[in-house]
């Protein structure tokens, strides 16, 4: 039978190095579908992945299991994301080069034949509406939207309350329903 | 805000599962009803789904082995004894305090003088104290000249002349530069 999260964490607490891989196996894409949803860079977010294991691997020690393990670790994402997208943003010339790469990639999924004109236009302006949002409204879309996470979760990760959470939301929504409203 | 408006406000939270059982209810029957309110519900899923799939397929291309393989190299590496405690300074409780109180200790010392003067035996306490000194080696000097009582201070560059330097005790022949 398969330990829970918390388990695993004690287990690591003890030095046991296969329960750290354990975890690290069930969350390694799903942290790194996230960081990509933040800087839509797959090299970049690669990078902070590894960087987030990195550093929950040094600290899971005072890991006191307040809250999940998951929480803990999207938590250390989210923040390690949003400080690279700043440097992203101060250096837009690498900015506007890692939106080309993505893209790049997008073409391969579009040479599936049931994935039509309309879909591929949708995607490639959702990037750039996404783009267009602050750290904070992207970071509660993605985390909604991708992990489907609770508005209670969301807000323990990124330090803010409930309300908040939803008012990001909303504001993340509509902006880019004004954007892409011609391809919807 | 009319309905429409109010209800599109909650479509957000009714799909995210986030509101009480009056509320979806509310939000159902209204979108059930109005094709304003449909298209908005679809537009969200549809921007949901889209932003999803294309995430879910870059993820689902990111192997375990080669990921967990660089991360246990890093982790192995032997770390430098600096790394232990600039993590250890920058994880304490309320490290975030460190740098303005350490702005705020400088200041205060710098400052010491202003408001205690004459701590250091009257040296501090002289008024018009000034210091002459050359700054490069084409003879442009500074002179600093300061006003303890009213906490003036005058920063003077000039220009030596040629020979000025050996009679040091005259007035300088040419005015200050600026």
């Amino acid at each position: 039978m398969a330990l829970s999260d918390s388990e695993l964490v004690q287990k690591c607490q003890a030095g046991e190095m296969t329960a750290f891989q354990e975890l690290a196996s069930r969350y390694h894409q799903k942290v790194y579908m996230v960081i990509l949803g933040l800087l839509r860079n797959r090299e970049d977010a690669l990078e902070v992945s590894q960087e987030t294991f990195f550093r929950a691997f040094r600290k899971i020690g005072g890991f006191q299991g307040g809250s999940s393990f998951y929480t803990w670790i999207y938590r250390i994402a989210v923040n390690l994301a949003i400080d690279a997208q700043r440097r992203q943003k101060r250096n837009p010339l690498e900015f506007r080069e890692s939106m080309d790469g993505l893209l790049e990639s997008q073409d391969e999924v579009a040479r599936d034949p049931f994935v039509d004109v309309h879909d591929r236009e949708l995607r490639e302006n959702l990037i750039k509406a996404i783009n267009d949002l602050t750290p904070e409204h992207k970071a509660v879309i993605v985390l909604r939207t991708i992990e489907g996470l609770s508005y209670k979760d969301i807000g323990e990760i990124l330090g803010c309350s409930e309300g908040t959470v939803m008012s990001r939301l909303h504001y993340a929504r509509k902006k880019l329903h004004d954007k892409l409203s011609a391809f919807l | 805000m009319n309905e429409c408006e109010r209800i599109q406000e909650s479509i957000g939270p009714w799909l995210d599962g986030e509101l009480n059982s009056a509320e979806c209810e509310r939000v159902r029957t209204h979108v059930g009803s109005c094709p304003a309110c449909l298209a908005a519900q679809q537009k969200i899923e549809k921007i949901d789904l889209a932003l999803r799939s294309d995430l879910v397929a870059q993820a689902a291309k990111l192997e375990f082995a080669p990921f967990w393989r660089a991360l246990e190299r890093r982790i192995s590496e032997p770390r430098p004894w600096y790394q232990e405690w600039r993590d250890r300074l920058v994880s304490a409780p309320r490290s975030a305090w460190a740098v303005p109180a350490l702005i705020a200790l400088l200041l205060a010392v710098w400052s010491f003088d202003s408001y205690f003067p004459g701590w250091r035996g009257g040296v501090a306490a002289r008024s018009g104290f000034a210091a002459v000194d050359s700054i490069d080696a084409h003879g442009r000097s500074v002179a600093l000249w300061r006003e303890n009582e009213t906490k003036t201070t005058v920063i003077w560059l000039y220009e030596e002349q040629e020979g000025e330097h050996e009679t040091a005790e005259e007035a300088p022949k040419s005015g200050p530069a600026f």
